[in-house]
């Protein structure tokens, strides 16, 4: 079976995968859905400035909490209202797509990074190198996530920096297991093997042969977290402690619409909100869609 | 009954099932009464209690000499009677009898002297209200017991409105606090008034205990709800009585809830965005820029003030000119007009024109989050109104209890910062106590200009009304012009009220809750 795999060549191989992707996709129909709620996200965070009506952050006291569609004295259409600032609420979903977006996927690089360098080494070194790992790893675990990130967001100062790195932080323990794990098998592969008696040098092992085999699960597993990260941007914006006050974030978002919510100023919390429930829920079913896509089970079925 | 008033009302009742649903609407003791705090608070030590809910929580465990209504009259509290020296330094008061403490210890006039020097003490490094405000604006010397109900005040020169400050000096017995620690005196306050402290949870409630009277419910529960509509839905639930601090935006959903309504009245609070003039802050970004009076005063016309008063507060203010609440104000002073582009020529005559970027200046803004009305949108809005002139302002939004109120004590905000001193209808002189030394711990701009510092001399010892009136004009017109206060606006304070308690707020933002009573 690998033999026939390794005689085809590379185009019309990865021609083939695309095409049973599509086939997967059209065949469960939701994943289409996430990836145009997705697609359209990611057109909001490149395009946003283009997109957005106005400058997020400007300000018009005289219009504040204009209900959606209200029209300002000079034209200017609130399609979705304007805020207790008369900051127009569209604009600031746009660009809070652009940071809800960034600071998950960094988060993710961060954290996987981290993660897939730390699980390599456990797993290929075994002995000290990976009980130290493992238990630091495990001591990390021992905390509430939420609670270490305020502890960090507090010690060092709130900014989408180092939000990206408490976030990411939170993340590598779940790769490095993964990776471990992986490595563990691999490393007495008979592959691995013939790259150690050819000669190759131990990072080359590490990284050029290995690696490249355990990539497909930490695929879904980022599609997954990425999902987790956008959620816990959004929990700790909405506890002060995300980014500064001036960057518009859908997490912010809700936390501000909190005062007027009383006063029935629904808007100001129902489109921030139904923004980080579409984009999460999208990209969990893209993962789960990714997960079945790469079971060498349901492979063989499709 | 309006589209807006149905909905408002439904929401009102939605929210009212939804917090009864998740906290069980709390039937409440008839003798208990809970008030809900917007800010947390930090101690009860009496040298150390600076922030006004601090200090609501404090005065009905603490007795005080004499106390002021909010109009400034004297009510006798442990003392009944003072006699003053005739050069003005000497304050002789004389305590009721058989008064005592919590702990059963006898309150006699030794234990007054020792609560005073106590407070004094250098070596107790205190940096509240009552050393940094209180004794260095009277120079208190010391105090003595001249028998076992008279003590004597000495201070270090005739002051007109010393009588009203030492009004707010905590008193206590000496043989129960010498035992204790400074830590222990912070969290287990033993006092001499009406109530006793029962139990401190803290960041979440404070219950006190009636020892005596005046007071007429058993128990007071201050409950600490720093988030403004969980405050205005315990109240619609019927969980709180009082709470304060009540965002502009809910008052309709309070008033149409048909549990409570909302009273506004127009407080003393002198809201303003301080210049921190001190070295350290001159090494700053926009430090050395903010020395200069012509910016200072370029920037008062950058700020529209009546709008956020109108937008934000709900109320239509007239801008302050000073730290003098009205009517004993400055009168002859105009309120600075919002002017942007007069802002932006004196800018540029100050030397500070547009950069390529647009930019004059950058300069970091400090301010404490949750403790004054609407605080974080007004702080927004005065932001984007410098941005519009040209300075790049990095604002930072602080905890307001933990974070921001240790800045206070250091006076170390900065270098722009926002804030709220509480202010008096009494006398013009108290709300200038603020800036009474150059080291007081209340002038958190470390502002030092001579034309001000060295009018107090001449002030306490003018001969008549006339000659006060116009050394105080004349101060506040320096003040005015190349002060250290971006000017802003008296804070109107707005408390939801529970229907079941019939109770009437001051506009000197005390809680007195003594003469609170059910309806």
């Amino acid at each position: 079976m690998s033999g026939v795999a390794l005689a085809t060549p590379p185009e019309s191989r990865a021609r083939r995968e695309l095409r049973r992707a599509a086939h997967v996709m059209l065949d469960a129909r939701w994943p289409i859905f996430a990836v145009i709620v997705l697609g359209a996200v990611a057109i909001a965070a490149a395009f946003g400035p283009v997109l957005a009506p106005s400058d997020p952050n400007r300000q018009n006291l005289a219009l504040r909490l204009a209900d959606p569609m209200a029209a300002g004295p000079d034209g200017t259409v609130f399609w979705l209202g304007s805020d207790a600032l008369g900051r127009d609420v569209l604009s600031r979903l746009l660009y809070g797509a652009r940071v809800s977006l960034l600071v998950g996927i960094a988060a993710i690089s961060v954290g996987g990074g981290i993660g897939i360098v730390a699980g390599l080494l456990s797993g290929y070194f075994g002995g000290w190198v990976d009980d130290l790992i493992m238990r630091l790893g495990d001591i990390q675990l021992a905390f509430p996530f939420i609670l270490l990130a305020i502890m960090f967001l507090v010690v060092m100062g709130s900014g989408v920096g180092n939000l990206v790195l408490v976030l990411g932080i939170g993340q590598w323990v779940t790769y490095a297991r993964i990776v471990r794990a992986d490595t563990l098998s691999l490393r007495e592969k008979e592959f691995v093997e013939a790259a150690r008696a050819l000669g190759d040098s131990t990072p080359s092992i590490i990284f050029r042969t290995i690696l490249p085999n355990i990539l497909a699960p930490l695929t879904v597993i980022a599609s997954f977290n990425v999902a987790s990260v956008i959620l816990s941007e959004a929990a700790l914006s909405f506890l002060g402690l995300g980014v500064p006050p001036e960057v518009p974030t859908w997490g912010s978002m809700l936390a501000e619409s909190r005062d007027t919510l009383v006063a029935n100023k629904w808007w100001l919390a129902v489109f921030p909100g139904v923004a980080i429930m579409l984009t999460v829920l999208s990209f969990n079913i893209l993962g789960d869609w990714l997960r079945d896509f790469l079971d060498p089970r349901l492979r063989e079925r499709t | 009954m309006t589209h807006r008033s149905v909905v408002t009302r439904s929401a009102a009742t939605g929210l009212l099932v939804a917090v009864c649903l998740l906290t069980a609407c709390a039937q409440r003791s008839e003798d208990t009464i809970v008030v809900g705090l917007s800010a947390d608070i930090t101690t009860f030590e009496p040298g150390m209690i600076s922030s006004r809910d601090n200090a609501n929580i404090a005065q009905h465990i603490f007795g005080t000499l004499f106390s002021l209504d909010p109009e400034g009259n004297h009510l006798p509290n442990l003392a009944h009677t003072l006699e003053i020296s005739e050069d003005g330094t000497a304050y002789v008061y004389t305590l009721h009898e058989g008064l005592t403490c919590h702990d059963g210890e006898a309150l006699t006039a030794e234990d007054v002297a020792y609560a005073f020097n106590r407070i004094a003490d250098p070596q107790n490094r205190f940096t509240g209200n009552a050393p940094g405000f209180v004794f260095t604006s009277i120079g208190f010397q010391d105090a003595e017991a001249l028998d076992d109900l008279r003590v004597q005040i000495n201070i270090a020169r005739k002051n007109p409105i010393a009588f009203g400050l030492i009004t707010e000096i905590y008193v206590h017995c000496k043989d129960s606090y010498e035992q204790m620690t400074l830590d222990e005196a912070a969290s287990s306050p033993i006092g001499s008034g009406s109530y006793r402290l029962a139990s401190w949870t803290r960041g979440s409630e404070v219950v006190l205990e009636k020892v005596r009277d005046p007071g007429t419910f058993r128990r007071i529960a201050w409950r600490i709800i720093p988030e403004a509509s969980t405050r205005t839905a315990e109240l619609i639930a019927g969980n709180v009585d009082i709470i304060t601090n009540v965002v502009p935006e809910q008052i309709e959903a309070i008033d149409a809830s048909g549990r409570a309504e909302v009273r506004i009245v127009s407080g003393t609070r002198r809201m303003y965005l301080g210049f921190n003039l001190s070295e350290a802050h001159r090494q700053l970004p926009g430090g050395e820029a903010i020395q200069d009076p012509r910016v200072r005063r370029a920037l008062q016309y950058a700020v529209d003030v009546p709008t956020i008063c109108r937008q934000l507060l709900s109320v239509e203010c007239e801008r302050a000119t000073g730290l003098v609440n009205p009517p004993n104000d400055n009168a002859d002073l105009t309120p600075y007009p919002y002017d942007p582009d007069r802002a932006e020529t004196l800018l540029d005559q100050a030397g500070w024109q547009r950069g390529d970027d647009g930019v004059r200046f950058s300069i970091r803004l400090q301010a404490g989050r949750g403790r004054y009305v609407n605080d974080v949108n007004v702080v927004l809005a005065i932001t984007q109104y410098l941005e519009d002139v040209g300075l790049d302002v990095e604002m930072e939004l602080l905890e307001w209890a933990s974070v921001y109120t240790p800045l206070l004590r250091e006076r170390s905000m900065g270098p722009l910062f926002f804030l709220g001193t509480g202010g008096g209808l009494w006398s013009p002189i108290y709300d200038m106590t603020d800036l009474a030394e150059v080291e007081s711990g209340t002038n958190y701009t470390h502002w030092s200009d001579e034309r001000w510092f060295s009018r107090w001399a001449e002030l306490s010892e003018a001969k008549s009304e006339e000659e006060t009136r116009a050394i105080i004009d004349e101060m506040l017109e320096v003040f005015y012009e190349d002060g250290p206060w971006l000017h802003l606006y008296f804070q109107p304070d707005f408390y939801g009220v529970s229907d079941r308690i019939v109770w009437e707020p001051r506009r000197d933002e005390r809680v007195h809750v003594f003469d609170a009573r059910l309806r």
